[in-house]
């Protein structure tokens, strides 16, 4: 039998996964992925204790935030847009140029680890030409 | 449209439509061309002014009102936005537009090239239109509004010149000192609102204090307060001095402020309250007084001038002091009279004081802008046309008989011995002023030949700033003085002495018929007085001898030995601007002083509590790093302190 005390468990789990993330990455979009995970870890909490009192009040409170929750990424992920085209980057110690005046800027001490080099894109041909076929799928057909 | 309200609706609305498309002009090309509205709406205006008076002259009644319509309103106060037209303001608007007319031809040709063309007309639009509606005015505010407007236009065309500092100075010390005329103004309607069963249009305020008599100390002082604004206005002793300085503006403002507008301001002031003044006895001879004090002192100031404008800006002060005359006898002697013999001098006076300020002009746009008669001299075969109008002019103004001037200050004198022979209580000063009034006469007579004869006669001498190109203004200039002239020579003859046209048709102003109704004063049979009229004549061809035999080999102006003291005391205007100067500018200066000491002061207080929270603040100042991540911990780092503070200390 599934208790309250398994979706508290959940939640909480799921939150201080969420609040670490937050804490320790840097990746905007990442940041706000785990900023998500905690409002869920809270939407968990709701409904659990709705179930538990047999209301239906917290599994309202649930259907709002999930709402707000949308709304939410939709701002954010605009605004996440923007910053993008302005830094060309995700960063978020990028914008630490927002502090106040006199403080000195906080500066990494390891470097980034190089991105691993991405394999292209595989690139259709145009339509009714005939593929370029790498050698070893020519080999299979 | 025919009505007479409506017509004069549209003389209203003229010269600030006039004001609006000179606006639009300015931005444009066509900014040499922002006079053409001025004129047409003066024109026009001055043409539907003279239609006006025929209708007010053949309608059964005299005066017209027009809807009331509530401008603002606050408990007691309510105040209408109401015009009337009655013989006396369509006299003013009539004047008024038909003289700015020509003013406004002669100064396209006058500031021709000027680099502020178009602002020029905007403001003597704006300038004209407040006069109609100070003129048209049925309600106190509205009249207080309007006279507020025109103290601003002669603010900014007295400054027209900004950047030339005595410009700015002259148009500061124009406003402030009229000001203090207008507080004055303004506390006697609040007080007239309060005692005039809470009325403050001017038809129904009279019929209220004609039929409920007031206290006789509360209207004498309302009446002195509204003689105050007057006063400031119409530039009398003791606040004359802002009119001389305000020469600093172009000359056709100089001509549009003393001839058709401001200045007259306080005169029909004086005139429409009437039925006021009429109830107090100690208003009439408080304003007699300060009319000839004002009449006899810019007389004399005239005399030692040297500046050509200001010779002329005197003599205005001393004959709107003539017109004050004649108003404060307006309660010892028929009020119809007396307001007619004031509004005739008003009316031939507009006359050929615009016809001078204009020749005056003519001969500063030929010098080159030199005004100072020192300088210049025997321009009569340079300038013909210009000289024969200045002569017209001052012989209007000195009053030699059988011109314009003669008429009117003939019945100023008249008004002044019928009151000192009536049953008045100060008989005594109406007599003294009716002397002082002939002593100006051969003042005037004298300081206005004086500066014909230095700008006109003897050997030509021209200044520097002429070049060799001083010539006769070209013909948009002389038409306006030529046709002026022809008014400051016949007009008078033309209009009163023979066929009391004038006074007959200003006598049926309902107002005036109030007050004489109230001032208990039979007519006066309309007489001419052989005496009266033989005295000046022969004072004023005293002056004009004395004048000839100084002056006729022109200029330079060489004095008899005994004369020099009174020209030096003359020429420093017998020390008043110094007084005030020192009376009241310079402890105005050492307050203003204190005052800044005492803000800065306040300044440093605030400036220490501010101190508080920026120390703080620079305390706190290095949270704000900019890491995101920062931000977060420290808000998950307070959430964790706060929730063991709950949960171990007060949840145990």
């Amino acid at each position: 039998m599934i208790s309250l005390w398994h979706y508290l468990a959940v939640a909480a789990a799921l939150f201080g996964i969420g609040l670490v993330g937050f804490l320790t990455r840097r990746n905007l979009i990442t940041m706000f992925l785990c900023a998500e995970m905690m409002l869920q870890a809270v939407a968990i909490n709701f409904a659990a204790f709705a179930r538990f009192h047999g209301n239906l009040q917290g599994q309202v409170f649930v259907m709002f935030l999930i709402a707000v929750a949308a709304c939410e990424a939709g701002l954010a992920l605009a605004l996440f847009l923007m910053l993008y085209r302005r830094g060309k980057s995700l960063d978020s110690s990028d914008w630490q140029t927002l502090r106040e005046l006199g403080v000195p800027p906080a500066i990494d001490t390891q470097s980034f680890p190089a991105p691993a080099p991405v394999e292209p894109d595989p690139v259709l041909s145009p339509a009714g030409a005939r593929p370029a076929l790498s050698t070893e799928e020519a080999a299979r057909v | 449209m025919s009505d007479p309200i409506g017509l004069a609706l549209i003389i209203l609305a003229m010269p600030l439509v006039a004001a609006l498309i000179a606006v639009l002009l300015s931005g444009t090309s066509l900014r040499t061309l922002a006079n053409l509205p001025l004129i047409v709406a003066c024109g026009g205006g001055a043409i539907l002014a003279f239609t006006l008076l025929g209708k007010v002259a053949d309608a059964s009644t005299a005066q017209f009102v027009s809807d009331n319509i509530t401008w603002f309103a606050a408990g007691h106060l309510r105040v209408s936005f109401t015009i009337t037209v009655d013989p006396l303001s369509a006299f003013m608007l009539a004047m008024v537009t038909f003289i700015a007319m020509w003013i406004a031809i002669f100064s396209s040709g006058y500031m021709h090239g000027d680099k502020g063309y178009p602002r020029f007309f905007i403001l003597m639009s704006l300038f004209v239109f407040s006069m109609c509606g100070l003129v048209l005015a049925n309600n106190f505010l509205l009249l207080v509004a309007f006279w507020e407007g025109v103290g601003l236009c002669s603010y900014l065309l007295v400054g027209y010149y900004y950047s030339k500092p005595s410009a700015a100075a002259a148009a500061r010390k124009a406003f402030l000192i009229t000001r203090i005329g207008d507080t004055g103004l303004i506390l006697g309607i609040f007080l007239l609102w309060r005692m005039g069963g809470w009325h403050t249009d001017l038809t129904a305020l009279f019929d209220h204090i004609a039929k409920n008599p007031p206290d006789q100390g509360m209207l004498t002082t309302a009446c002195l307060l509204l003689f105050c604004g007057a006063v400031g206005k119409s530039a009398q002793f003791p606040l004359y001095v802002w009119l001389p300085d305000a020469m600093e503006g172009p000359t056709p403002v100089s001509a549009l402020i003393h001839a058709a507008t401001m200045v007259t301001a306080g005169v029909y002031l004086i005139a429409r309250c009437a039925p006021l003044f009429a109830l107090c006895p100690d208003a009439q001879i408080t304003i007699a007084w300060i009319g000839g004090i004002s009449a006899i002192l810019a007389g004399f100031l005239a005399i030692g001038q040297h500046d050509l404008k200001r010779v002329l800006a005197y003599s205005t002060v001393s004959q709107l002091g003539y017109m004050f005359l004649a108003l404060g006898t307006l309660g010892a002697i028929n009020p119809v009279f007396a307001v007619t013999a004031a509004m005739f001098h008003l009316l031939t006076h507009a006359f050929f004081k615009a016809l001078l300020f204009l020749s005056a002009g003519s001969v500063m746009h030929a010098m080159g802008g030199v005004i100072d008669m020192r300088r210049f001299g025997g321009l009569r075969k340079r300038m013909p046309i210009t000289h024969i109008t200045f002569l017209c002019g001052a012989g209007a103004l000195a009053a030699i008989p059988l011109l314009s001037g003669f008429w009117s200050k003939d019945l100023i004198f008249e008004a002044l011995s019928e009151a000192s022979e009536s049953a008045s209580p100060f008989t005594a000063g109406y007599y003294i002023l009716l002397t002082v009034a002939f002593l100006t006469a051969f003042l005037t007579a004298f300081y206005t030949f004086r500066a014909y004869f230095l700008t006109f006669w003897g050997p030509e001498r021209l200044p520097a700033e002429a070049g060799d190109h001083a010539h006769e203004s070209p013909g948009v200039m002389t038409v306006p003085l030529m046709v002026l002239s022809l008014g400051a020579l016949f007009l008078g003859a033309a209009v009163e002495p023979f066929n009391h046209l004038f006074s007959g048709f200003l006598e049926r102003t309902p107002s005036l018929q109030l007050a004489a109704t109230l001032a208990h004063s039979s007519t006066i049979a309309q007489h001419f007085n052989w005496t009266i009229a033989g005295i000046g004549t022969v004072l004023v061809l005293a002056g004009l001898g004395m004048a000839f035999a100084m002056y006729r080999q022109g200029g330079p102006e060489k004095l008899p030995w005994a004369l020099e003291p009174v020209f030096q005391a003359s020429e420093s205007k017998l020390y008043v601007d110094d007084v005030y100067e020192a009376a009241i500018v310079k402890p105005a200066t050492g307050l203003a002083f204190l005052a800044r000491v005492f803000d800065g002061f306040l300044d440093g207080l605030a400036r220490l509590i501010s101190a508080i929270p920026r120390l703080l603040g620079q305390w706190l100042r290095p949270m704000q790093n900019g890491l995101v991540q920062f931000y977060a911990l420290s808000m998950a780092l307070g959430l964790a302190v706060f929730l063991s503070f709950v949960l171990f200390r007060v949840a145990r």
